[in-house]
């Protein structure tokens, strides 16, 4: 790569004054060595100062009469729609606003994954009371006779029962656990990007870090700590995306 | 005209935008806006009519321009109430301007039966006449640009908006838009041919 093709690139931004110091001395270095690259230089800026320089153009006087009428026609239309229609509008720009608007496809798929989830549900639900019946109904106690005996045939599987309860038992630290080693694994790419970010940024994640941490430790178990470290996660993710960690000191708060 | 060999001059350096409305003016237009007072949506209207349409005359061109702006100020005002004030008003209104540029030209080019994309793709006329005066050529080349390449171009360097609003108003990162600038300006400089600059043109 020539330093003609490493300078070009930087042209625009040292034009526009937004290279630092060290890097400007660079550009400015290499402008007066090269006549090519100063004369796109020059005509960068010359392009650039023509933009600016170009005539604003004013509105025809009719634009505002024509908007009111728009408006005028708009709100009758509104008027005239059956109520579910204004509904139904009312929502999409709910929708909008919280900056989801689904096209057809869209709510296709969460038609089907709607209907899946609740295939599934109810599958479950089924099985389990299936399982409810088996396993945890008491033994009936018939009063003065003892216990009675159990027939063989309705007894529950006994591995089943174990594995089923352990496994439910089981799922609150499993998930914490996951959730540990998916922030270990960010922490470890956010340790190795974070060389190239400005001591600013450097040590307003390494706050923001102590912060969300802080919050897992007070947030205890279970789903109240799950959230604190999804919270984090969300915060990793977000930093990493960035390159320049600029993100790291003010975003994803 | 930059001395480029010269350090760059504080005024490139200096930030460049022309908004001047504080949030609490915004904020006391808005409440009147959404009372449906029609003095306050005129005065909306008039604080904003040159950039929008300005913005909208150099996407779209000047025979859609008065459409388009006609649809932004409609959305404007029919949104407002809906406007949760997550970005500035002005940020607002630019983005509603550009989008309802670039749907206007997508709309356009299927009526046309050539995709937007396709026009993209159009090979630029290969002279754009070299005695006009620089801003006429500039505005020329401008309507030979890529959408998305006119839209930035006029955001930063006809408005003077700064990177971080031309990023809240195109919705992408301030790295993108950075970069789309540099691509816009340098396909500017195939389009314009090499010589703007007066010094180094050469002599007839």
């Amino acid at each position: 790569m020539t330093m003609c093709d490493k300078i070009r690139p930087r042209l625009t931004a040292y034009l526009d004054g937004e290279l630092a110091d060290e890097h400007g001395s660079v550009v400015r270095g290499h402008l007066r060595e090269c006549p090519a690259c100063r004369e796109m230089a020059r005509d960068e800026a010359a392009l650039r100062d023509g933009l600016r320089a170009l005539a604003p153009v004013d509105p025809p006087a009719a634009l505002w009469a024509g908007i009111l009428a728009r408006l005028a026609a708009e709100e009758v239309a509104d008027a005239r729609k059956p109520r579910w229609r204004r509904h139904a509008g009312r929502w999409l720009r709910w929708l909008r606003a919280a900056r989801f608007a689904p096209t057809m496809p869209q709510l296709a798929a969460a038609a089907v994954v709607a209907v899946a989830a609740i295939g599934l549900l109810t599958w479950r639900t089924h099985r389990s009371d299936d399982a409810g019946h088996v396993v945890v109904a008491p033994p009936l106690v018939h009063p003065g006779h003892g216990p009675a005996p159990v027939p063989p045939a309705t007894q529950a599987p006994a591995a089943l029962h174990g594995d089923v309860t352990e496994e439910l038992l089981a799922e609150p630290a499993q998930t914490t656990a996951s959730y540990a080693r998916v922030i270990e694994e960010l922490m470890k790419l956010a340790e190795q990007d974070s060389t190239g970010w400005s001591a600013e940024a450097r040590a307003a994640f390494n706050a923001r870090i102590t912060g969300l941490r802080d919050a897992i430790a007070r947030a205890g178990q279970g789903h109240p700590s799950h959230l604190a470290q999804s919270s984090m996660i969300h915060y990793l993710q977000t930093a990493l995306a960035r390159e320049d960690g600029l993100l790291a000191a003010g975003g994803a708060q | 005209m930059t001395d480029l060999a010269e350090p760059a001059p504080a005024a490139l350096a200096e930030p460049r935008t022309r908004v001047s409305a504080t949030l609490t003016d915004d904020a006391h237009l808005i409440a009147a806006c959404r009372r449906g007072e029609a003095r306050a949506m005129e005065m909306l209207y008039h604080q904003y009519k040159r950039r929008v349409f300005g913005m909208a005359h150099r996407i779209v061109g000047g025979s859609d321009a008065e459409e388009v702006a006609q649809e932004v100020f409609v959305r404007v005002f029919r949104g407002l109430a809906a406007f949760r004030g997550d970005s500035a008003l002005s940020t607002w209104i630019y983005r509603l301007t550009v989008n309802a540029a670039l749907s206007h030209l997508a709309r356009r080019g299927r009526r046309h039966e050539v995709g937007d994309e396709g026009l993209t793709e159009l090979p630029a006329p290969a002279v754009i006449e070299r005695d006009s005066a620089l801003a006429a050529r500039i505005e020329t080349a401008l309507t030979q640009l890529p959408a998305g390449y006119r839209a930035i171009l006029v955001l930063h360097d006809v408005e003077g908006l700064s990177h971080e609003e031309c990023a809240a108003i195109l919705e992408c990162r301030i790295g993108t838009c950075k970069s789309q600038l540099h691509k816009a300006r340098a396909r500017m400089r195939e389009l314009l041919g090499p010589g703007l600059d007066e010094r180094s043109s050469p002599k007839p």
